[in-house]
């Protein structure tokens, strides 16, 4: 699992109050065939999953689809003890934001975890999707798909209400967020050939 | 336990006694400080009986299992006893977590309480 045989690894955090079903979410996505490892020492917990990743071109022709090594990281509880570091955000370079829609307290914190994000992840506006997690237990709702909505919609973030028991939309919000982050490097990407090009005609002068 | 040291005996029964009130009702801790305790928890600092006890007992889990792996009592050159707990605890569903704890005991007018505190998870990803 851990050869080098991919083009990209992407590290991806997922964030939420406790027990709004992080762990779950990341076992549902990864389905318990990968590579589940707990590492006791440092109180994280990741989990790989592989997937290949295709571009759509301007064309609309997909390219040659990228070799993704997806790591899924996990705060395994700690956030109960003390706040999380500006450590414990580094190399993330996407985060998977969940609350438990049958508990309103963890979407009120919603907030709390965005501005969070804005002080330690590595940048101001990284790519976050924001998960209301444990759709299948609608008899319990407490929080309006529509409340999450505008929420999502005043920052600038996808939202999906998902299901980490019976799997709705689990897969679908880690795709989206993989798909920020490679449209985002593909964008940094074009900034540098730029700045290459634009200092490569500079040095002709 | 005949056979042991004085600071072994009052250091592991106070551990036990400890934890135990951790785990079913932690608002009960109240009794093992004074206003003169000191707690460190994760870094953050606390100073008496009441900041202490609102502190633990403002920990957001509903149940927590504590398991001890070992402990050390050391008598002090001004007949206090000082211990170490390593152990790992289990916090509502979460994963397992080692932890470190380290007490700072005294006794005071008959009883043995405990002025010192220290907690930290034993995680290393700081």
């Amino acid at each position: 699992m851990s050869d080098g045989d991919y083009d990209y690894l992407i590290k991806f955090l997922a964030l939420g109050d406790s027990g709004v079903g992080k762990t779950s979410l990341l076992y549902q996505y990864t389905d318990g065939k990968f590579n589940s490892k707990f590492i006791t020492t440092v109180g994280i917990d990741f989990r790989e999953k592989r997937v290949v990743y295709r571009a759509n071109g301007p064309d609309g022709i997909s390219g040659r689809g990228q070799r993704i090594h997806l790591q899924l990281w996990d705060t395994a509880g700690q956030e109960r003890f003390r706040s999380l570091t500006t450590a414990f955000f580094r190399d993330a370079m996407g985060f998977l934001l969940l609350f438990d829609l049958t508990n309103e307290q963890s979407f009120l914190n919603v907030r709390n975890w965005l501005s969070q994000l804005q002080t330690h992840a590595y940048c101001e506006n990284p790519d976050i999707v924001l998960c209301g997690n444990k759709s299948d237990l609608e008899d319990q709702r407490t929080v309006k798909e529509e409340e999450a909505k505008e929420l999502a919609e005043k920052y600038g973030i996808p939202y999906f209400e998902t299901s980490a028991a019976n799997g709705a939309n689990v897969s679908k919000a880690v795709e989206t967020l993989l798909d920020l982050i490679m449209k985002r490097m593909e964008r940094n990407l074009g900034k540098d050939k730029y700045q290459q090009n634009f200092i490569r005609a500079s040095a002709l002068h | 336990m005949g056979d042991k040291p004085i600071w072994e005996q009052i250091g592991s029964s106070f551990v036990q006694h400890y934890y135990q009130l951790f785990d079913t009702d932690r608002t009960h801790l109240g009794a093992i400080y004074i206003d003169a305790s000191c707690l460190t928890w994760e870094g953050q600092q606390f100073q008496g009986k009441a900041a202490i006890v609102e502190k633990l007992s403002s920990l957001p889990f509903q149940k927590i299992q504590h398991s001890i792996t070992a402990q050390d009592h050391q008598p002090t050159p001004d007949s206090c006893i000082l211990s170490m707990v390593v152990g790992q605890l289990k916090a509502d569903d979460d994963q397992v977590l080692g932890f470190h704890q380290t007490f700072l005991l005294k006794n005071f007018q008959g009883a043995w309480v405990c002025t010192n505190e220290i907690f930290r998870l034993a995680l290393h990803n700081v």
